[in-house]
């Protein structure tokens, strides 16, 4: 008994202080404790695995010990029968016991003085059984109700503040859950899950994404653009703020999706923990499960054959295969760049001589012909060159795919900006806009046209025709490139045509159901695990940075440089679009009322200094965050040598006790008075003053043993 | 819809509420769920919690779970006795644990769990075979799946004690960023 109250206690010292952090569970934080608590972690080990020497009294045992998981109590059931006994000295009345546990009170402890948003948030994140869950919060409402009372004082106030909180958090359920049922398409995505796994399913959620993003920008068009000039034909230069608004939506998602790459990579463990639960599909989990068989063998066969150093000449030939795919997959795309140039600038001169309607799709549909036919022959480029690991082939893929659409849009924003903006034309920005549109129109017909007819060919192909093909598999990295690619087309054109995100929108719309069709009938699942998270960073990535940024810059050169028609659009009659915001705020400093405004425009927005320090301090902190994690780094490699090491204390102490108890049974059982010496003597480990309990313990778990023996 | 239900008091309602991730129609579309199960055996009336249990061979046929490798597992880890007949509350922890909103140390420590088929806190060598004989349903040897197991321990045991411990598991969880997508259950 006595030794149990001793193994509780060294638990509980250990508890003591991972259920302070309890509410902040960053492995960091625990792992910092956990070096202060050195000798204690050694204790509880080596108390552990005299249990686990000690079979038979361990075999009665379950999981109630909680001698393992630190940082959540494992004893939970105990645990919480025992803290509603314990909590009589606290007042309550619940049928009493004597025995008492420090576990479940200090939890209740720590979660008292939580504000209630991050009570529940603790409360749901612990691994309990419901009962427990709704017990705990019984108890700890309870607790705060009369402890509430007891401070009679700040009474008034803090009821105040509570009945606000509960009815912003009820309205804030109420919200999430009116967002929640609107929610598109939960259905379809589960049978995509449920057959493709989440690789697939992570390509339709970011066309969801899209969807809803561009939903957002155009209900913010049409408002502060769309609806002004319905109403009264001004100059309004607020269309800025959704690009604005979105800069930081996108940050968010790019910080919660970043991964902190470790140091080594743990392929296989990956594949054996990581199991697709969202397939549900029954011939669906078979494949999958057929899958994992081929690719752990593969896994398997790498580690087998060592690395053969290749010999120089086959490194050469290797070099020069590929420098030769790369030049030629650049000078393709710049050889298609070219020719989009030069046919953008000859149609212009056709369509002013003649005017065949069809004429004006003849750019478009180069364009998308290009879009489809050059990414083919990138990826044969793969019978050429050979990869060591097939994750760099597919990144050189994306990236060849990546240049060549940003060298055409980039084409041809040059040319809508230095030839159709200053060919004198009469509404230069209505053309532009006319040739975004056709371009997105001609984009999307391409690919429904791909959906049904391309994708549906190659099935015939595959199952008919040459079945050694198969069926070909869902290729996620081109079509989420193609998304990109048209939304980054919808920005360039919401500033020439604001309809834009509207008519995306339905495209959008069309577009998931065509997919989805076309999947569901000519697909198979994937056959190698597609890291889903890191490639979702990395087009969210991509979506921001080349893409998002390079809108911005062509706004910028449009805004700044370029002068805007004499008879069309708000702008009209202007040197430079941005003129209307200086005459707006000349407007504007005229009335008094809105001079704040003025003064935020002069001395923030309009001065140097001002961004000067901004970028200073957003780099510190930049500075500040990554010394963190370096800092972190540091931490997690010693922390992980001092784990190896107590592990190898923890097998020296086995090897000891089993020596020991082997002494003891050679030895005659009656003479514990022997044993207690030979113990004290060979107590010489670094056990401390734990010394005493460690022998009571093993005496106590010799004397079970005895009687069986 | 609205607020027309009479399947729970309002305090039991706001109880789920807090200790799973469901919102309120989350919750009566779970409830609703787990009595298409066993309609004879669960009530339309939980005001006075009655104490239902419906068995595994139930829980194991629905059509998110029936072709699981693991879903023995599941229902053993999250049922009151471990036996895997599973009463109102556990279905929603399950469910709960499983939904997307469930954070990453959570599922983690549910995974371990679910992984550690006999129960001892440890991953072992035994437990690793059990698990990618589950997941590979017989398609490599025996000496592949022990090579596999090997490599395992290799990579992840972190003290070198020859098993997985709950630490460890959770460090090479953090390496592992597809983890919180694919260990997803939607209902």
């Amino acid at each position: 008994m006595l030794s149990d109250d001793h193994v509780n206690e060294i638990i509980i010292q250990v508890e003591n202080v991972s259920s302070g952090v309890q509410s902040h569970p960053s492995s960091n934080q625990i792992f910092q404790e956990k070096v202060l608590l050195d000798s204690s972690i050694n204790m509880v080990s080596s108390i552990s695995d005299i249990d686990v020497i000690d079979s038979q009294t361990v075999s009665k045992r379950n999981d109630q010990k909680g001698n393992q998981v630190l940082r959540f109590s494992t004893s939970l059931n105990e645990s919480m029968s025992q803290t509603l006994h314990s909590l009589e000295c606290m007042g309550i009345d619940t049928p009493g016991s004597s025995h008492e546990t420090v576990q479940g009170q200090k939890l209740i402890a720590s979660l008292i003085p939580m504000t209630s948003r991050d009570r529940i948030k603790a409360i749901r994140n612990q691994p309990r059984t419901m009962e427990e869950k709704r017990n705990l919060r019984k108890i700890v409402d309870k607790e705060k109700s009369k402890q509430t009372h007891r401070i009679l004082q700040l009474n008034c106030c803090i009821q105040c503040l509570n009945s606000i909180s509960r009815a912003y958090r009820r309205s804030k359920n109420s919200l999430s859950e009116i967002l929640n049922s609107i929610s598109l398409w939960q259905k379809t995505l589960k049978i995509i899950g449920g057959k493709f796994g989440t690789s697939v399913l992570s390509y339709f959620n970011f066309l969801r994404w899209l969807l809803k993003f561009n939903i957002f920008s155009f209900i913010l068009n049409f408002s502060f653009i769309i609806i002004p000039q319905f109403t009264v034909a001004e100059k309004n230069t607020l269309q800025f703020t959704g690009l604005e608004f979105f800069t930081g939506v996108m940050a968010k998602y790019f910080r919660n999706n970043f991964i902190n790459p470790h140091i080594y990579s743990g392929g296989i463990t990956k594949l054996i923990f990581c199991w697709d639960f969202t397939v549900t599909q029954e011939k669906a989990v078979k494949l999958k499960q057929k899958n994992l068989s081929t690719e752990i063998r593969e896994n398997l066969s790498e580690l087998r054959q060592e690395n053969s150093k290749l010999t120089f000449n086959q490194q050469l030939t290797r070099f020069s295969a590929y420098m030769v795919a790369w030049v030629v997959s650049t000078g393709v795309a710049i050889a298609c760049c070219a020719a989009v140039y030069y046919l953008a600038e000859y149609n212009l001169e056709f369509l002013k001589t003649h005017s065949n309607p069809g004429a004006v799709l003849l750019l478009p549909f180069v364009v998308s012909c290009i879009n489809l036919a050059v990414p083919c022959i990138y990826s044969t480029f793969r019978l050429v060159e050979r990869y060591e690991m097939p994750r760099h082939e597919v990144y050189v893929l994306l990236i060849r795919n990546i240049f060549l659409k940003i060298s055409i849009i980039g084409i041809l924003c040059y040319y809508w900006l230095n030839t159709v903006a200053l060919s004198g034309e009469e509404c230069w920005e209505t053309l532009i806009g006319q040739d975004i549109y056709r371009l997105l129109l001609m984009d999307f017909v391409f690919s429904l046209v791909n959906s049904f007819l391309g994708e549906f060919l190659r099935r015939i192909i595959g199952m008919q025709l040459i079945t050694s093909l198969g069926l070909q598999e869902f290729d996620i990295a081109r079509n989420v490139l193609e998304l990109i690619y048209a939304q980054t087309l919808v920005w360039i054109g919401i500033f020439f045509c604001p309809l834009l995100p509207f008519i995306q929108m339905i495209m959008l719309f069309i577009m998931f159901y065509s997919k989805n069709i076309s999947l569901m009938m000519n697909f198979q699942p994937p056959s190698k695990a597609w890291r889903a998270s890191q490639m979702m960073t990395f087009f969210i990535f991509l979506l921001f940075f080349p893409s998002f940024t390079g809108v911005l810059c062509t706004l910028a050169i449009t805004i700044w440089r370029l002068k805007p028609s004499a008879d069309c659009g708000p702008f009209r009659g202007l040197p430079l679009f941005i003129h209307s915001i200086y005459s707006w705020i000349d407007t504007l400093s005229t009335r008094p009322g809105y001079l704040w405004v003025v003064w935020i425009y002069r001395n923030l927005i309009g001065s140097v200094h001002f961004f000067f320090i901004l970028t200073l301090i957003v780099l510190i902190i930049t500075y500040l965050y990554w010394q963190i994690t370096e800092g972190r780094k540091i931490m997690i490699r010693l922390l992980h040598e001092q784990i190896i090491n107590e592990g190898k204390d923890k097998m020296f102490l086995i090897e000891k006790l089993i020596k020991l108890q082997d002494m003891e049974k050679k030895a005659n059982p009656s003479s514990l008075v022997l044993e207690r010496r030979e113990v004290e003597q060979q107590g010489s480990l670094h056990l401390g003053e734990h010394d005493g309990s460690l022998d009571l313990r093993f005496r106590r778990s010799v004397q079970e043993g005895n009687p069986r023996a | 819809m609205g607020n027309k239900q009479t399947v729970f008091t309002h305090e039991q309602l706001e109880a789920y509420q807090d200790c799973t991730f469901f919102t309120r129609k989350e919750i009566m579309r779970v409830f609703y769920r787990y009595q298409d199960l066993a309609p004879q055996l669960v009530p339309l009336d939980y005001t006075t919690c009655p104490d239902v249990k419906v068995p595994y061979e139930l829980i194991g046929s629905m059509p998110e779970l029936k072709d699981n490798p693991f879903r023995q597992r599941i229902a053993q880890v999250f049922s009151e006795d471990g036996d895997g007949h599973m009463t109102l509350d556990n279905f929603l922890d399950m469910f709960s644990v499983m939904s997307e909103m469930a954070p990453r140390d959570l599922k983690a420590y549910y995974a371990f769990k679910i992984y550690d088929f006999n129960n001892d806190d440890y991953i072992c060598a035994w437990d690793l075979e059990q698990t990618v004989t589950k997941l590979t349903r017989g398609e490599l040897s025996a000496e592949e799946v022990s090579l596999v197991c090997e490599k395992v321990l290799d990579e992840a045991d972190g003290d070198h004690d020859g098993r997985l411990s709950l630490e460890d598991f959770q460090n090479m969880i953090l390496r592992a960023p597809d983890f919180l997508s694919t260990f997803h259950i939607r209902i």
